[in-house]
Parts: structure tokens; C-alpha cells; sequence
């Protein structure tokens, strides 16, 4: 869908719309930067998004407020009792590369590979792919199938929330305009395993026609707690709820992943546009579903 | 003999390859002149519109802005590569045909400039009904595109040779099989661009282009100019196939913008742009119905196909020929019929795509031989055996067959494919097929009319001896011409190539030649090239006989090195006898030209498809597909070519992975998409999905001893013939693998997985009236579990 939207009418022009640039050295100083402009004002991360569409006139922001000179926001790091931080401005190929997730999530790690192609996964951020909120993006799978929580701070001061109740719709969040996502947290847990599957239509430089990311924990080959999350499938990454329910309590076998595949497949909501039918998607689900449960469950958090 | 050749047959490096590794060569976009502006065109907005009017004021009056031009300002003749088919104009006069026609343009002192002054051109349009499919466009009371062409109707062809309907009246078995092949865009990675200068009545354009010479020639044909004051310089060019073989409205704008602003006018499209332009692959519907005997021999084949050719007409009247005429090259029958109809509709115009015209139907084609042969319980691999084409035999459609090696192509890819060993003993899910293909080693006639020879070439030896450069108009688009013809030319001459220079694809300073397309080069253009080093040769050994006291016919020249023939001892320096040469005669000049014989028939359309030359090949591959996705991977590929004495191995491996690459992107994953209003939906490489290294297969590149007696040493195509077998070949494997046919090209993922669903259900309800009929033994009841 977001390609689609790209279309420009013949004619226009593919040239960055004149603007004003900030690179504030400190979150406070964007936040005020930003409340100060408005609404006309948006935060540069990598820009792979943000660029694109400017340069096809979706969006004309009167300023940007680049993040690059505020260093604290591309660390990763570990904090005892609160779990695996990845700060907002981190790349994908920082994700890539992180000991820490290799240690932990190497999941995540995966799901970041998976993505785009070198380039832009040495420039695209963890927080602009979630502000972006596509419903195709590749990391909020995983991060919601983790539990993962975001920080976001604004003139007011901060909150944080889970990021399952960060997305609204395409391309819409709760984050305030003058907010800044400073970071995800990945907190401590129980779970066995977790995965991503990402389905696109060649192997590298494709966007997900579906993607699927599952966390379980599974004790004695009995499933004690699950989280399915489809990507592409909605307006907003989704949980499989009736899919999630299915399998808590039970002995993990062959006929339980099919059927959790199925009920995945009945909750989602796919749309038909260029890279393929609803129809397609939605077997999709039920295929990946289960091919990724069948990994959680087996190979850990890969 | 051919073991004896000093440099031809060796990987030397490309003469270009250090310049390119490291950054140094110069694309036309990365040129700049003093005072240069840049230039942009304005495009329509709508599939099908009049002009009403157009406002450039606030445009000019931007500043920055040097120039805005609009039809008022350009000369009003139609052009076109086709001559038969002038059709377009430098800019739309009453109505726009398609989503990116020109409309206007602007010349200004920077890229931001010119952006802001496009926006400022107002166009008043009343928009039209439009139509986007071939049919519906035929139909009665279909939208008008070009007044000249009642419904629609661009082209028809109507070939008959033989009896078909009797040859099928005989026949055995008579199969019918529609197939469609999609629009794809060949997306070179240089974008298209050039730059004008229109200075003292003389026009010079350095331009990333496949044909300077066609260039030239329209150019000055629009301007009412002689081709001598007309100068197109090629540039190092970042691949082309097809789609750089026409000027485009960059060179046109930008002459008329130049000549009125007395500066140099650089002119670019952007990637959304090229796809506007196009000139890509051809949407077309393809039915093929053949009558073979009971031992699968074809009797006779009627190709019955309709092409969406877009707008205008570019090469297309040469591609819908060669849909049908190619189709007779590589299986052997007398009986065949082609009917083929290229329509007008409101969408970017088609051309010549890598393959020209060929590729898809071959791809229906060689699916339709694998149903046939499935019909009568024939091996497919087998089923081509039987009909391959033999050395020295002349096509229906009169096309005079000389070296044609494809009986051994298809035996030699059938031992290193492990096909006996594979064809039906695969795993479920894992597929093997074949597909072979032809192609032409230079068209035998000119797209224009003219008696111009084909090639020409001339070579100077410097004057101390050192080195020698070749003059050619034949034209490097990164397949590496400029190497293999430096080959050539220090093979004939008896010297390195090391020390080889060349100048090329300029028409101001080198001698005409037609370009690159239609595979011509390595054959037509490396003909004149030995002509010309020969002519070298023989002025030097005459002069090293003066020198040496020797009879010139005593003595041979190799690798710069002038001998008496079994007496190599007694020697000189190529270098010596050529700074001598020189002394005494002034320059040392080797001459050449090469004119293709009269080939083919005298029936209408006779001369598309005839070649001094055919390349052949049989492609197997091995795919993998995922039952459950429909996803599709390619896991090796064997091609096996015959295309004559080779020059340079591995530039000829290179074309055929590139080759590859270009028809397993065609197969599988490319297409260009519209909505309903004829705008592009994927006008990007995000969407437009060409295949990355990870999605590329193994593939084993193999050659059958051949030699051409057309071609200078024996030589004969390859660029393109690997691209043809390809689709077929996938869809024959994906057949072996899971047992579904799709019919339309790309075969994706999601085709796949459709397919596969109803095989299952059609299984499933079968096996089901089966069980009620019988009882199910175990096995059968076991598969129709689910499958
Ligand atoms: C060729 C290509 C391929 C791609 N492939 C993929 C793919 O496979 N999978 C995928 O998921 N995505 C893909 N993308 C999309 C994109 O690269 C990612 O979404 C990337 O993570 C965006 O990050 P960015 O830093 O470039 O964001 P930007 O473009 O800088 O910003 C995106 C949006 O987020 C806002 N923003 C950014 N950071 C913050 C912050 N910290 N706080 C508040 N707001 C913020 C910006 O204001 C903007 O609205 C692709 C893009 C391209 C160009």
C-alpha cells in the first residue's frame, strides 16, 4: 500500500520541497524545537522514510529536527530488573550486529536482517521504523511478540506504554508531534523462543506481502504462554488472539500449530493491492503461523 | 586451428574495466560544461486528453528560468524509429495518448529551478475516455488514439507458408494453448540522459544511447539538418538493452532549449521517468496451435498472437514480426501460419526489449511442446530432439540456416543437468525443464531503408609503432564490444592487445555503423574490424619484405612480431616496420566495411528475422517450489550455447548470466502494473522487482564446438539468445515439479500457490468420485488427503 501512494500525477516533481534544519544536541532541546514550530515540524531519523516522501510530496514539512547529533539515543544496552534497551536512533544493521541481542534475541536480529538491503539498514533507525508505522514494517512483529515497551518524552516529560498500543492506523501512532520516541525496551522474560517469518517476494529489497512473529514459552513440550503477531495483514500490526489461545495449556503437536495457523488466519484483515490478493495473505497466515510457532517452539529465539 | 589464434579466444581484461572499477569513466550525467543549464520535460498528468491550453508565463518568469517550450516551439514533423509508423511528436500538439507524454519543457540554471518551473506550467486539459487493453481498444467504439488508425490497429501481420490446415488435417494430434506474456521494462541502471549543444549551426549531443547512428539520422531528419552537422557522441553507457535505441524527448528538448539559449542543456530522467518512457516488452496474447505426427515430428504450427503495443509505435512494428518469425527457428517444420495484430492503447509505448519479440512467445511455445509431448507420453527433452533444427536447411519463412548446433546444445545441457537421471525422479517439490531458443546475429536489414553498409571501421597505427587505435562506430553499452573488437582487431593485424586504443561510437570522428541492438556486433561490426586490421597487415608485411629483403608472402605478423614463415628467428618489430611505414608512406591505415548478403523472401515482412547467422541454445533448470507459498526457487541452471568461434570467454559467460538474469527476472518476479486510470503503480525498483544476487541460481554456462562460415572467424551471437529459452525453461520445470501450468507470465509466487489450490481441489473432488465408484485402496485415499 505505501507504494501506491507514491504515484505521482505526471509530471511532478521529484525534488526535495525547500525546508528549515535543526540538529538539536539534546532531547529536551528537540522536544522544545518542535513544540516551539508545531505542527509543520518533523523529526529526521534515517530519513529512508521521511526523505521518500517529501521528495514525492506526501508530506511538506516546513522544518526537520535531525537526531543525529544526540548520541544517547544509539546505544544498546542491558539494565538489571529492566531489560534490553535499543535506543531510538539505533540502525538496523546496529541491530544486526548487537552481541547483546545475539546473547538474548537474536530474533530480533533477524527480523532487522531481514530487512531492506544494506544501505538503507545502515541509515533506517528502530524509531523511525515504528513512528513510520506501515503496516508492513519488519520490527514491530517481533517487538510486540516480546513485549516490548517505548519510551516517549515531549516538553511534558515522559511515558512509556507498550508498543502493542502504539499503532493506530497506517502511518499513525499515539506519539505526540512534539514527542520524541527515545527508546524500546525489551523486557526481562520467560519465554522459550521467538521468531519472525517474513514473507516477500524476492529475497532481498522487498517489503512483507505477510509477516509473522511468534514468542512462546513452552515447558515440557506444553505450550504455557504464546504471542502470535501478523504484520501487513491490518491497518496496524495485530495480535492472533483466538490463535494465542488455542495453544496455551496444550501438548505441542502437528494438528495444534495447524490449527493455530487457521484461527491467525481467520483474525486478520488483509487488503488485495500490487504485491498481492487478501485472499493470498491471509493463507499466508495460516501458512507462516505455523511455520513460526513450529520455530519458536523448536529452535529458541532465533 | 582455431588453438593457433594469438588473442582472440582469450579472456583478456575489458579495455574498460579499470576506468569502470574505479570510478573514472564519465557517464553522460556525470558531464558538465561551462554555462551548461539543466533541462527538464513536462509530462501529462492524464492517460487521454486534448489540450486545451497551455500557460507557460509565470514559468518564464521565474527566475533562473532561461527557456520554456511548448509544440509552438519545435518543429511539428512526426518522428519515430519506425519508418513505416512516424507517430510521435518532440511534444504533444492537440491531445496527450498516455500517463507521462511530453507536453513541455525547461531549461534553467539549476535542478531546483527547473522543478519549481515545471510546477508553474499550467496545462488545460479535457480529458478523454481512454483504453488500456488491446482488445477492448479493437472493439467498435473504442476511444481513438490516432486518427490515422481505425480501431486501433498499429499493425497486422498475415503470414502463411505451406498448407497449415492441411498438416493439421493429417496430423496425429492437434493441440490449441493460450498463454499471455506480461509488459516489463528493461531498467537499465544509468538512467537515460543527454546533453545538447547547439552551437554555429552545428548540433553536437553526448548521450547514453545504443545507436549513434540512429540517433544522428532522426535528429537530423527532425531539424532539417545534413547529418554532417549533426555530431552524437556516445559516452560510457550503463546498459541499455533495447530501450536506448531510439532518441527520446531528452535529445530533442534539449536541441531546440540549446538553440535557444546558446548554452549546453543537460537533460536527465528519472527512474519514474524511464518507465514513462519505456519501450520495454510487449503485453501480448499469445495462442499457439500445433499438429504433430504420432512419433511427436511438428507437421505445422499456426501462431495466432495480439500485442498491447501502448501509444506510439517505436520498434514495435519490428517486434510484432519478430514474435512470429523466430518462432520457426529452432524446430524443424514446413507448415506454418502467423497471425499477429499490434494495437494502439492509452499506455507507455512498447519496443525492443533484450530478445526482441522473441522471449515470450518462446516461452508459449516451448510450454505448448511440453503439453503436447505430455499428450503423446514423449520425454520433453526427447520431443526436441526430434525436431531440432539440422545445420544448412532454410525455415518456412525462408531464413537460410548455416552452422546450427542444437541437437548436440540439447545433449550436452542433458549430461550436465543430470536430466536422465532427474526428469521424473525428483522429490516432490523439486522440478527439472527444458526450453531452448535462436537468435539472430544482426538483423540483415537496416531499420531504415538505406544502402549503407552495416559496419565499417578503420584502424591507424601510430605513427611511432607503439600501439594502434581502432576507429568504430559500433557502440559499448557495457557488454564489451570496445574489448572484442580490439581483440579482433590486433588478431588480424598480427598484433597485442595490449597495446590496442579505441575510439568509438562518436559520429563526428569514427566511421558509421549501426549499434548495438539485434545482437550485430561481435559478427558485423568485428567483420569490418578484420577487414580492416588485415588491410594493416598486408601494407606492413609489404613494407618488413622491403625492409627484410624477403618476399612479403614469406612472411606472417603475430603478436607484433614480423617472422618468415618457419624461419621465426628471422625477425622485426611490428613497431619498427610501422614507424618505417610511416617514414617512407605517411600514414599506416587499415580500412573496412561490412554489407551482410541479400538474405530472405520477397513476401511481405520477409527481411524481420533474416541474419547472416543464428546463435542456438537448450537451457534445464531446477527449481524448487513451496507447496504451500507458491514460492519459487531457482536452484541451478544449465545453459548450453552455440554461438561460433568465441572471442572473449568471459565477457561471453558474462552476457549469458546477464542474459539469464534479465529472462529469470521476466519469468518470476518482473511486471509493470497500472491502475485504472493508466498510471504506473511501481514505477521504482521497490516495486518493479528485478532479482537480487540472493535470488540468482548456480549456473553452469557450457559451449558446443561450432564454427560459423557468415561470421569473421567463425563467430556468431550471444547477448540476447540466453534471455529467450529462460521463461519456458522455469515454467517447464515448475510443471515437473508440482504438476500446474500457469499461462501467464511472471509466474509468481501468488500464480503459483492459486494453482496449486485448484490442482488440489480438482484432485480432491476426483478422488472423491473415484471413491465412490471403487473403494479407495490406502494409497489413493491417502492422496487425496488434502493434497
Ligand atoms: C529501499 C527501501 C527499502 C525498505 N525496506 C524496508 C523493509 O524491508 N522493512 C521495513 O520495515 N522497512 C523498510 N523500509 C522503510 C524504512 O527504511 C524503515 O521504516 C526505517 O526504519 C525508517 O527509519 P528512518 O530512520 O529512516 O526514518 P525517517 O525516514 O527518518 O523517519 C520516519 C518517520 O518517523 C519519524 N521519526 C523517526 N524517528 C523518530 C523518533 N525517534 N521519534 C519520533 N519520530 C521519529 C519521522 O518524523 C518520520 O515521520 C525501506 C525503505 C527503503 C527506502
Amino acid at each position: 500500500m505505501r507504494m501506491v501512494r507514491f504515484i505521482r500525477e505526471g509530471g511532478k516533481a521529484m525534488y526535495l520541497p525547500d525546508f528549515n534544519y535543526y540538529c538539536p544536541h539534546s532531547v529536551q532541546e528537540a522536544c522544545a524545537i518542535l513544540a516551539d514550530l508545531g505542527a509543520g515540524a518533523k523529526v529526521l531519523a534515517g530519513g529512508t522514510d521521511l526523505l521518500i516522501k517529501m521528495k514525492h510530496e506526501l508530506v511538506v514539512p516546513k522544518a526537520l529536527v535531525s537526531l543525529k547529533n544526540i548520541r544517547s539515543l544509539a546505544d544498546i544496552g542491558y539494565v538489571e530488573g529492566k531489560g534490553l534497551i535499543l535506543g531510538a536512533r539505533c540502525t538496523h544493521n546496529d541491530l544486526v550486529n548487537s552481541t547483546l541481542l545475539h546473547q538474548r534475541y537474536l530474533s530480533v536480529a533477524e527480523a532487522a536482517h531481514q530487512m531492506a538491503n544494506n544501505q538503507i539498514r545502515n541509515i533506517g533507525t528502530v524509531g523511525g521504523n515504528l513512528v513510520n508505522a506501515v503496516p508492513s514494517a519488519d520490527l514491530p512483529p517481533i517487538l510486540i511478540a516480546l513485549g516490548a515497551q517505548v519510551t516517549l518524552v515531549g516538553p511534558g516529560g515522559e511515558r512509556t506504554l507498550p508498543l502493542e498500543q502504539f499503532f493506530t492506523g497506517p502511518g499513525q501512532t499515539v506519539i505526540a508531534h512534539d514527542e520524541i520516541l527515545t527508546e524500546v525496551v525489551i523486557p526481562d522474560q520467560s519465554t522459550t523462543g521467538s521468531t519472525y517469518i517474513k514473507f516477500g517476494l524476492r529475497r532481498s529489497g522487498a517489503l512483507a506481502v505477510v509477516g509473522v512473529a511468534a514468542a512462546v514459552t513452552v515447558v515440557e513440550r506444553v505450550i504455557r504462554e504464546a504471542r502470535i503477531v501478523l504484520g501487513a495483514v491490518a491497518p496496524t500490526p495485530i495480535r492472533a488472539r483466538e490463535a494465542e489461545e488455542r495453544l496455551v495449556g496444550n501438548a505441542v503437536s502437528t494438528e495444534l500449530l495447524e490449527e493455530a495457523g487457521i484461527r491467525a488466519a481467520t483474525a486478520c484483515k488483509p487488503i488485495s493491492d500490487i504485491r498481492a490478493s487478501a485472499e493470498y495473505r491471509r493463507d499466508l497466515v495460516r501458512v507462516l503461523t505455523k511455520r513460526s510457532l513450529r520455530r519458536a517452539i523448536e529452535q529458541g529465539h532465533v | 586451428m582455431r588453438d593457433n589464434y594469438a588473442v582472440i579466444g582469450k579472456s583478456v581484461p575489458k579495455i574498460d574495466g579499470r576506468v569502470k572499477v574505479t570510478g573514472q569513466a564519465k557517464y553522460t550525467g556525470d558531464l558538465k560544461f561551462p554555462n551548461m543549464l539543466v533541462g527538464k520535460i513536462l509530462t501529462s498528468p492524464h492517460p487521454h486528453a486534448r489540450i486545451l491550453h497551455i500557460d507557460t508565463t509565470e514559468a518564464e518568469r521565474l527566475p533562473g528560468v532561461k527557456a520554456v517550450i511548448t509544440h509552438k516551439d519545435v518543429p511539428p514533423l512526426k518522428y519515430g524509429i519506425s519508418p513505416a509508423r512516424w507517430d510521435e511528436n518532440i511534444f504533444c500538439i492537440d491531445k496527450v495518448r498516455f500517463v507521462g507524454d511530453k507536453v513541455a519543457a525547461v531549461a534553467a540554471v539549476d535542478d531546483e529551478t527547473v522543478y519549481k518551473a515545471l510546477k508553474l506550467i499550467k496545462v488545460d486539459y479535457e480529458v478523454l475516455p481512454a483504453v488500456f487493453d488491446p482488445i477492448e481498444a479493437m472493439a467498435e467504439g473504442a476511444p481513438q488514439i490516432h486518427d490515422e488508425y481505425p480501431r486501433n490497429i498499429n499493425t497486422e501481420i498475415h503470414q502463411h507458408f505451406g498448407d497449415v490446415e492441411k498438416a493439421f488435417a493429417q496430423a496425429y494430434h492437434v493441440r490449441t494453448d493460450r498463454f499471455v506474456g506480461q509488459r516489463t521494462y528493461q531498467s537499465p541502471i544509468e538512467p537515460h540522459s543527454a546533453i545538447s549543444m547547439w552551437e554555429g549551426g552545428k548540433l553536437t549531443v553526448y548521450t547514453s544511447t545504443q545507436s549513434p547512428h540512429y540517433f544522428q539520422y532522426y535528429i537530423a531528419r527532425q531539424f532539417g539538418l545534413p547529418m554532417g552537422d549533426v555530431r552524437v557522441v556516445k559516452t560510457f553507457v550503463g546498459g541499455g538493452f533495447g530501450g536506448k535505441l531510439e532518441p527520446t524527448g531528452l535529445e530533442f528538448a534539449g536541441a531546440v532549449l540549446s538553440r535557444l539559449t546558446g548554452r549546453p542543456v543537460k537533460m536527465f530522467y528519472d527512474r519514474h521517468e524511464m518507465f514513462a518512457h519505456n519501450r520495454g516488452r510487449h503485453r501480448q496474447i499469445m495462442e499457439i496451435t500445433s499438429g504433430v505426427d504420432r512419433d511427436g515430428k511438428i507437421l505445422g504450427v499456426h501462431a495466432n498472437f495480439i500485442m498491447d503495443g501502448g501509444a506510439y509505435t517505436s520498434l514495435g512494428i519490428a517486434t510484432a514480426y519478430y514474435a512470429g518469425a523466430m518462432l520457426t527457428l529452432t524446430y524443424d517444420f514446413a507448415n506454418y501460419k502467423f497471425d499477429m495484430i499490434r494495437v494502439y492503447t492509452n499506455l507507455p509505448a512498447c519496443g525492443a526489449q533484450r530478445g526482441h519479440g522473441a522471449p515470450q512467445p518462446r516461452y508459449a511455445f516451448e510450454c505448448h511442446l511440453d503439453m503436447v509431448a505430455q499428450d503423446l507420453g514423449i520425454d520433453p527433452l526427447e520431443m526436441r530432439l526430434r525436431n531440432a533444427r539440422k545445420p544448412n536447411t532454410i525455415t518456412p519463412n525462408q531464413f537460410k540456416i548455416n552452422s546450427c548446433e542444437l541437437e548436440e546444445c540439447i545433449q550436452q545441457a542433458r549430461r550436465l543437468s543430470g536430466w536422465d537421471a532427474k526428469k521424473g525422479k525428483l522429490p516432490r517439490g523439486r522440478g527439472i525443464g527444458i526450453a531452448v531458443g535462436s537468435f539472430v546475429s544482426g538483423a540483415g536489414y537496416p531499420i531504415y531503408r538505406t544502402n549503407l553498409p552495416h559496419a565499417a571501421a578503420i584502424i591507424k597505427v601510430h605513427e611511432d609503432g607503439s600501439a594502434a587505435t581502432l576507429y568504430t562506430g559500433a557502440t559499448d553499452i557495457g557488454q564489451g564490444s570496445d574489448t572484442v573488437l580490439c581483440q579482433m582487431a590486433a588478431e588480424a593485424m598480427g598484433f597485442v592487445y595490449e597495446r590496442m586504443k579505441i575510439v568509438a561510437a562518436d559520429t563526428e570522428t569514427t566511421p558509421h555503423d549501426f549499434g548495438a541492438y539485434a545482437s550485430r556486433q561481435t559478427l558485423m561490426s568485428g567483420a569490418a574490424v578484420k577487414q580492416a586490421g588485415e588491410e594493416v597487415k598486408k601494407q606492413l608485411l609489404a613494407m618488413a619484405g622491403e625492409m627484410m629483403q624477403v618476399a612479403p608472402e614469406e612472411l606472417d605478423c603475430r603478436e607484433g612480431v614480423i617472422f618468415v614463415k618457419g624461419r621465426p628467428e628471422v625477425n622485426i618489430t611490428f613497431g619498427e616496420a610501422a614507424r618505417e611505414f610511416f617514414v617512407r608512406k605517411g600514414p599506416l591505415i587499415g580500412r573496412g566495411a561490412y554489407t551482410p548478403p541479400t538474405l530472405g523472401g520477397t513476401f511481405r515482412g520477409a527481411a524481420v528475422g533474416t541474419s547472416p547467422a543464428y546463435s542456438f541454445a537448450a537451457q534445464i533448470s531446477e527449481v524448487e517450489v513451496d507447496e504451500e507459498t507458491g514460492e519459487i526457487q531457482v536452484k541451478e541452471v544449465w545453459d548450453v550455447h552455440d554461438c561460433g568461434t568465441v572471442i572473449n570467454p568471459a565477457l561471453l559467460h558474462g552476457q549469458v548470466h546477464g542474459a539469464l538474469y534479465m529472462g529469470m527476472g521476466e519469468s518470476v518476479w518482473e511486471e509493470v502494473l497500472f491502475d485504472a486510470s493508466g498510471r504506473i503503480l511501481n514505477p521504482n525498483l521497490a516495486e518493479y522487482r528485478l532479482p537480487t544476487a540472493l535470488d540468482m541460481p548456480k549456473i553452469t554456462s557450457a559451449l558446443v564446438d561450432s564454427f560459423e562460415p557468415a561470421g569473421p572467424w567463425g563467430v556468431k551471437e550471444v547477448g540476447e539468445g540466453a534471455t529467450i529459452p529462460t521463461m519456458g525453461c522455469y515454467a517447464n520445470a515448475i510443471y515437473d515439479a508440482m504438476g500446474i501450468r500457469v499461462y501467464s507470465l511472471p509466474l509468481t509466487y501468488e500464480k503459483v500457490w492459486r494453482a496449486l489450490r485448484e490442482k488440489r481441489n480438482a484432485d480432491f473432488s476426483q478422488n472423491r468420485q473415484m471413491a465412490e465408484a471403487v473403494p479407495a485402496t490406502p494409497d489413493e485415499a491417502a492422496r487425496g488427503d488434502g493434497r
